[in-house]
């Protein structure tokens, strides 16, 4: 376990030493905690004026959600708000697929650019190891980070909603179950996925292109698509967890027994 | 300490090295010459369990190498590697690089802190130990590769080229840290190009070019080379008379004349230097001076490459 630390904590003092990549972690946060609070603020006053006006689009949406699981039972604005608030959930699955992957990335060819990564496989460290700590590395910052971010974002709606409704606005479990576990079952698949074209990589620019133009376009896309089910149905979102899991317990296996020192340390040039 | 039998690795069916077979004794220095691409560094990769062996088999600190990690894993926690580019984390600190990589060695935190203390100021990198890496000079991070190789308390070290980019002081510092090493009683193989470094070190030295082309004590190496030894000799007067004396002898094969000097050479240095100046003295020569010319390590690496063409 120590051992799997001491990447973390490479990795936190050289973010922490590298202004360079600060504002990454700074814009996801602003817009995560940004767009829940505007929606939660604004969106009760457009609900009741398009309500009272008889707006048939607001109309249509207001017979819509009343038909979705565990929104029946609420009023028009109320409801339409909580849904509004569990579809930007997804905003919390994108965040650490977005920032892990930039970590990642780097996470191999950057030790070979750097020739660090002989130094390291001369040390007794397995290659469980030395994957397990890269993963833990990539992964962990930005999950505790939007974890932070999903608190905070909780803690402000709860703030300027209180006292309208009957309970508070959030968490719901969707929220809990799909920030607490999904959204660290994507980053780990992502990081794994980078990884692995950052162990074949012998140019940083080759698996930072991969990544913005394969790895989180693909990783988006399928958020897109099973968005809608994830945050509609319970029993989906914890169908997706499973699946994610396993999946990520595929892609590990995978790394490690695709991991070859030989050819990373004798065709890197 | 060190046993290598047939040790080959080919990639891509191209052999990097075939057959090396040497022994170093515990407590020894081994020095492996070779020119660029000779397979040193593979020679190293596969003596550490970094990469495996195409055939062949060695053993590291009583520890077999290729095939069984764990063996692999003893091989690397038993011994230190200075690589040949120094390799560390440019955005901290050289205290920061030192205690990464010592706890990969699985060191506690206390004995890696003095340990590193100790390190920093015999490297003398102690004032400068919370400043990142990236602005060191290349010695400086050489000499805090140095360290990398060394604070786990190896029985083995594997040095490739430790004096590159050092100053001659720094340098002079690191030979005699390495000589220093060697009486600890551990096991030394330094890559070099440096000859001169290598005859400074060496108990014992490889040439290597794919093959092991030469594999002794200097002495030995010495000994073989060339067609003889040399003698210098140095005469008041009447040089080329006396090697026309000399010529035919069969303790003096062959003369060779400059100024007032005799250049023989002879078969073995013992025996033969006193029939010569006893012929000379005989034929009425007034010796100045008497001089076995010991080749250089250069003289019998180039020979030696020279010969495998």
């Amino acid at each position: 376990m120590r051992v799997l630390m001491l990447f973390l904590q490479k990795e936190l003092k050289a973010i922490g030493s590298d202004k360079r990549v600060w504002p990454v972690y700074v814009v996801f946060p602003v817009l995560a905690i940004g767009l829940p609070t505007f929606l939660a603020t604004l969106s009760p006053l457009l609900i009741r004026q398009g309500m009272a006006s008889h707006d048939p689009g607001m109309l249509q949406i207001s017979r819509l959600v009343q038909t979705m699981p565990g929104f029946a039972a609420m009023g028009p604005e109320e409801g339409m708000t909580r849904y509004l608030l569990r579809s930007v959930a997804v905003l919390f699955l994108l965040m650490p697929v977005a920032l892990s992957s930039t970590s990642a990335a780097f996470s191999i060819v950057g030790e070979k650019q750097q020739r660090t990564l002989e130094p390291i496989l001369a040390t007794p460290v397995t290659d469980r190891q030395f994957l397990l700590g890269k993963l833990i590395a990539a992964g962990a910052p930005t999950v505790v980070m939007t974890w932070v971010t999903a608190l905070v974002t909780i803690t402000v709606v709860d703030v300027v909603t209180h006292g309208r409704y009957a309970t508070l606005l959030l968490p719901d479990r969707f929220w809990a179950l799909g920030i607490l576990v999904l959204a660290p079952l994507l980053a780990a698949a992502v990081v794994l996925v980078t990884m692995r074209f950052s162990a074949k990589a012998t140019d940083p620019q080759a698996t930072v292109q991969a990544t913005a133009l394969v790895i989180i376009p693909g990783f988006l896309i399928l958020i897109a698509v099973f968005g809608k089910v994830l945050t509609t149905y319970f029993a989906a979102l914890w169908i997706g967890c499973l699946i994610m899991a396993v999946i990520d317990l595929f892609l590990f296996r995978g790394s490690v027994r695709t991991f070859r020192r030989e050819e990373i340390l004798t065709r890197w040039k | 300490m060190i046993s290598a039998h047939g040790l080959s690795r080919s990639f891509d069916g191209r052999p990097a090295v075939e057959a090396l077979t040497f022994h170093v004794p515990e407590g020894k220095l081994f020095a492996l010459l070779g020119p660029n691409g000779a397979g040193k560094t593979t020679t190293v990769r596969m003596l550490l369990g970094l990469i495996g062996p195409t055939s062949g088999s060695a053993t590291v600190a009583g520890h077999a190498i290729g095939g069984d990690p764990i063996a692999a894993r003893a091989v690397r926690a038993a011994c230190g590697l200075l690589t040949e580019a120094p390799g560390f984390y440019d955005r901290l600190s050289a205290w920061d690089n030192l205690l990464f990589f010592g706890r990969l060695y699985g060191m506690s935190d206390a004995l890696l802190r003095t340990r590193v203390t100790h390190y920093l100021r015999l490297m003398d990198l102690w004032d400068r130990r919370d400043e990142a890496v990236g602005g060191y000079s290349k010695g400086m991070k050489q000499r805090l590769a140095i360290i990398r190789a060394l604070f786990h308390d190896p029985k083995v070290v594997f040095f490739d080229e430790p004096t590159s980019g050092l100053d001659p002081e720094a340098a002079l510092a690191v030979r005699d840290l390495i000589v220093k090493l060697k009486g600890e009683g551990r096991t030394i193989v330094v890559c070099t190009h440096n000859l001169d470094e290598a005859e400074r070190l060496a108990d014992l030295v490889g040439i290597l070019k794919r093959r092991l082309l030469a594999c002794d004590t200097l002495e030995r190496l010495r000994a073989g080379a060339g067609d003889g030894a040399r003698v210098h000799i140095a005469v008041r007067a009447g040089a080329a008379q006396h090697a026309q004396r000399l010529q035919g002898q069969p303790f003096a094969p062959h003369v060779d004349v400059t100024g007032e000097t005799l250049r023989v050479t002879v078969g073995d240095a013992a025996v033969d230097t006193p029939r010569v100046v006893a012929a000379l003295v005989q034929g009425g020569a007034e010796i100045l001076e008497v001089r076995p010319e010991t080749p250089s390590l250069e003289s019998i690496y180039l020979h030696t490459l020279r010969g495998d063409h």
